[in-house]
């Protein structure tokens, strides 16, 4: 269905060739995942299929790339759009209608259905997606997961070949996420399409897919069967490392490959005894009885009667579905989303009542788009200017993100740098003003396992050595499970679960981590902790 | 405009308005003030006199200061409703549809007119937007710099997030094959019903009508076309 032979690609102004000499080809009716670290080149793999790159983007590209049997060196992507669909990072950057329906019939006026073709085909797509009900809704008011939705029944209504998506579920929910790569999965079985996704998030899609491509990020592809590729790769999902770590002959791809290999292994260990230390420190954030409304009055509470109290020292983990009010709560807390009602405190202040310069020394807010905070042309000023905004001494903002991590290039523009390394920039600029609570609204939606990593050790100095509080909203389980002491649970406004890590994520499968889900009997939640065990009772 | 102003304001562009409404009437003061301050002489009661700036000869008829009468007064003020009138009408048109829905109804032919449109026009209401993302941002940075630099520091992302959904917009539409092939056709084509005919036809007829106020010696060809016109909109 797609064949690359001997393909590689370069930017201009680029001294690194992001493909080289890449041949292999993908078979009709196959899921297939582009793997690789944050900026390896997945999305210009992607690209390079629907004839995006280099058409719309630039770039040389040597050697042929033939889609269903079209070259997409000589034709542009706009010609290739009956065989080819694609669902981009930012689906809401792409849409061309505000109505669900229309949206969806789009692709197809522009191909030039028959008017009463089209409506069988948009009626097809819409119960495929599980949109029917959805059909005449604004698709500003979706959430994420129904917006991700129609945009791939957007891409699926003109009948095409191939369905490429990039990074599908990274601003989802896990139960949105799950829902998403089932349909996918069932499109593959159904109609025999061919699915190439890009995806950070492994532990998610691994189970459904046939092959694997892995980017190296030096030009290099390959392509192989899922277990052979994870068997050596640097990036694997918890289960695959939990696999290595007990040494199983295999590599497992689902919880219940797993339970298969590793039958015995869950009377062999006993259960974990976690050492709970209850912590009796400072409260640091407290809200009490907090509401606030949407702007349209027309919707039920943004926030409803929430309770809720962070201690020095905390990590505290704030999840939900998508649109269950985090990211309000976490505004509410530095002042700048209006509550009708309750009272907001932090070390005794009322955050909405602080001036900016004095709110910085409470609280420091590192908003869900990082680069929000940068103004810099230069890490070095960036650096410079904070010093000045934080009125520290100066030197303070680059020393604290020199200890946070290897500083790419004192010259480099804050743009050019990685999403990991920006994160850490921002963190630095926030954490130089010494605030007694960090807050983080979604912060690993592009970061691979390497800067997940980095990002953990990170927060876990500055809760446990530095005594300050963190408060982080997220999706990402695998991230909770290893850097939470504590999750509040969200729903429709409301906190229906506040209790320690452990006991909130065994507690519902959907939020249950791998590691949880692989050994449902242990305590354990990480593969760090599998590890640690190994290591006593040797 | 009266819907404009009372409807949901959910979608981005429907947030035009208000900025428009704010726009209009600072049009309108600065219009009156120049209404007061700068002009030819004109007759009519003088209401009161401002100290009188002299000009050189090159600027001949023309006053800075001076007696303000009645007559400037009020032909100051119909121009500024003029201008009130204009903006709040492009603003109507432009809050009341989403700019994306002109692609869909352009011909073939003004493909790239209308991309080039619907991009210029859906990056107001976005910058707005995050315009309003980036400065609470900043708030929480502690930024201390003010005026000039701190819309520098402001200006640049906004610029690049609105930069950036257009090209995403772009590749959408090109990755689906817009203005590729050769007969696009209409899903559900809107049909033309009562309640359009009356609405252009009302139109149409209010506008004769001032024409004839307006000039006399049409009053009879124009009562005439009423009564050929009638039978056409009414089929």
């Amino acid at each position: 269905m797609i064949t690359f032979s001997n393909v590689s690609l370069i930017y201009p102004n680029s001294e690194r060739t992001i493909v080289e000499s890449a041949s292999f080809s993908v078979n009709e009716g196959e899921f297939v995942l582009l793997m690789g670290h944050t900026g390896a080149g997945k999305s210009s793999v992607l690209k390079l299929i629907n004839g995006l790159v280099p058409h719309h983007t630039g770039g040389i590209l040597t050697g042929e790339i033939s889609v269903a049997g079209r070259s997409t060196r000589l034709l542009k992507p706009g010609e290739l759009a009956d065989v080819v669909g694609i669902v981009g990072q930012n689906p809401t950057n792409g849409f061309v209608s505000d109505i669900v329906e229309d949206e969806i019939a789009f692709g197809l006026e522009t191909l030039g259905i028959a008017p009463d073709v089209m409506r069988k085909r948009v009626e097809e797509v819409l119960d495929l997606l599980a949109l029917a009900s959805l059909r005449r809704r604004q698709i500003s008011e979706l959430s994420g997961g129904e917006q991700q939705r129609v945009a791939i029944a957007a891409a699926l209504v003109t009948n095409p070949k191939v369905l490429l998506l990039d990074e599908p579920t990274s601003a989802l929910d896990p139960i949105a996420a799950e829902d998403v790569l089932s349909i996918l999965h069932r499109l593959v079985h159904d109609l025999g399409l061919t699915v190439i996704v890009a995806e950070h998030r492994l532990e998610r899609v691994i189970q459904f897919v046939d092959r694997i491509i892995l980017v190296h990020g030096d030009g290099t592809l390959e392509l192989g069967s899922t277990t052979h590729i994870l068997q050596n790769s640097p990036i694997a999902p918890p289960l695959v490392e939990l696999a290595r770590t007990l040494q199983l002959p295999e590599i497992p791809l689902s919880i219940r490959e797993f339970r298969k290999i590793a039958p015995h292994l869950e009377n062999a260990m006993q259960a974990f005894q976690p050492n709970s230390v209850e912590k009796d420190n400072e409260k640091v954030l407290t809200m009490k009885k907090v509401f606030a409304s949407y702007q349209d009055a027309e919707r039920t509470y943004a926030l409803s009667d929430i309770n809720l109290t962070i201690n020095a020292g905390e990590i505290v983990a704030l999840m939900g579905r998508n649109g269950a009010g985090k990211t309000t709560l976490l505004k509410a807390a530095v002042g700048q989303a209006p509550i009708t009602s309750g009272e907001i405190d932090i070390s005794g202040k009322n955050p909405a009542r602080l001036n900016d310069q004095e709110l910085i020394s409470y609280v420091g807010y590192v908003p869900q788009e990082p680069t929000d905070l940068l103004y810099g042309h230069s890490i070095q000023e960036e650096c410079e200017l904070s010093d000045r905004d934080n009125a520290v001494l100066s030197g303070t903002t680059l020393k604290m993100y020199s200890e946070l991590m290897a500083i790419p290039s004192l010259k480099a523009h804050p743009r050019d740098i990685s999403e990991g390394q920006r994160l850490g920039l921002a963190l630095s600029i926030i954490l130089s003003a010494s605030p007694k609570i960090v807050i983080l609204d979604e912060p690993t939606r592009g970061l691979d396992y390497e800067a997940k990593k980095v990002l953990v050790a990170n927060l876990k100095r500055i809760a446990h050595q530095q005594q300050r509080s963190v408060f982080i909203s997220t999706h990402d389980v695998e991230l909770v499970a290893d850097v939470a002491d504590r999750v509040i649970f969200l729903a429709d406004g409301e906190v229906i679960a506040d209790g320690t890590t452990r006991q909130v994520l065994t507690a519902s499968p959907a939020f249950a981590p791998q590691v949880a889900k692989a050994l449902p009997h242990t305590q354990w939640l990480t593969v760090a902790e599998v590890e640690r065990h190994i290591h006593e009772v040797k | 405009m009266a819907v404009a102003f009372t409807q949901k304001k959910s979608s981005p562009w429907s947030q035009t308005f208000d900025w428009a409404l704010r726009f209009a009437i600072l049009a309108f003061g600065i219009r009156m003030m120049i209404a007061v301050l700068i002009g030819v002489p004109m007759p009519g009661k003088t209401l009161f006199v401002l100290p009188q700036v002299t000009l050189p000869d090159l600027f001949v008829g023309i006053r800075v200061g001076g007696p303000v009468t009645t007559q400037r007064l009020l032909s100051g003020f119909d121009e500024a409703i003029l201008l009130v009138a204009l903006i709040l009408l492009f603003a109507t048109a432009n809050s009341l549809s989403n700019p994306h829905s002109l692609l869909r109804i352009l011909p073939k032919r003004f493909y790239g007119l209308g991309l080039a449109s619907v991009i210029s026009s859906s990056v107001a209401p976005q910058a707005a937007r995050a315009i309003v993302r980036v400065r609470n941002a900043r708030r929480l940075r502690g930024q201390k710099s003010r005026g000039l630099r701190l819309w520098r520091g402001i200006a640049l992302p906004v610029l690049e997030d609105s930069l950036e959904r257009s090209i995403d917009l772009a590749a959408s539409l090109e990755s689906r094959g817009y203005g590729y092939f050769p007969s696009p056709t209409r899903y559900r084509p809107e049909r033309w019903k009562f309640n359009d005919t009356m609405a252009i036809s009302g139109a149409i007829y209010s506008l004769l009508l001032v024409i004839a106020f307006a000039n006399s010696t049409l009053l009879i060809p124009i009562l005439i076309s009423f009564f050929v016109l009638t039978p056409v909109l009414a089929s």
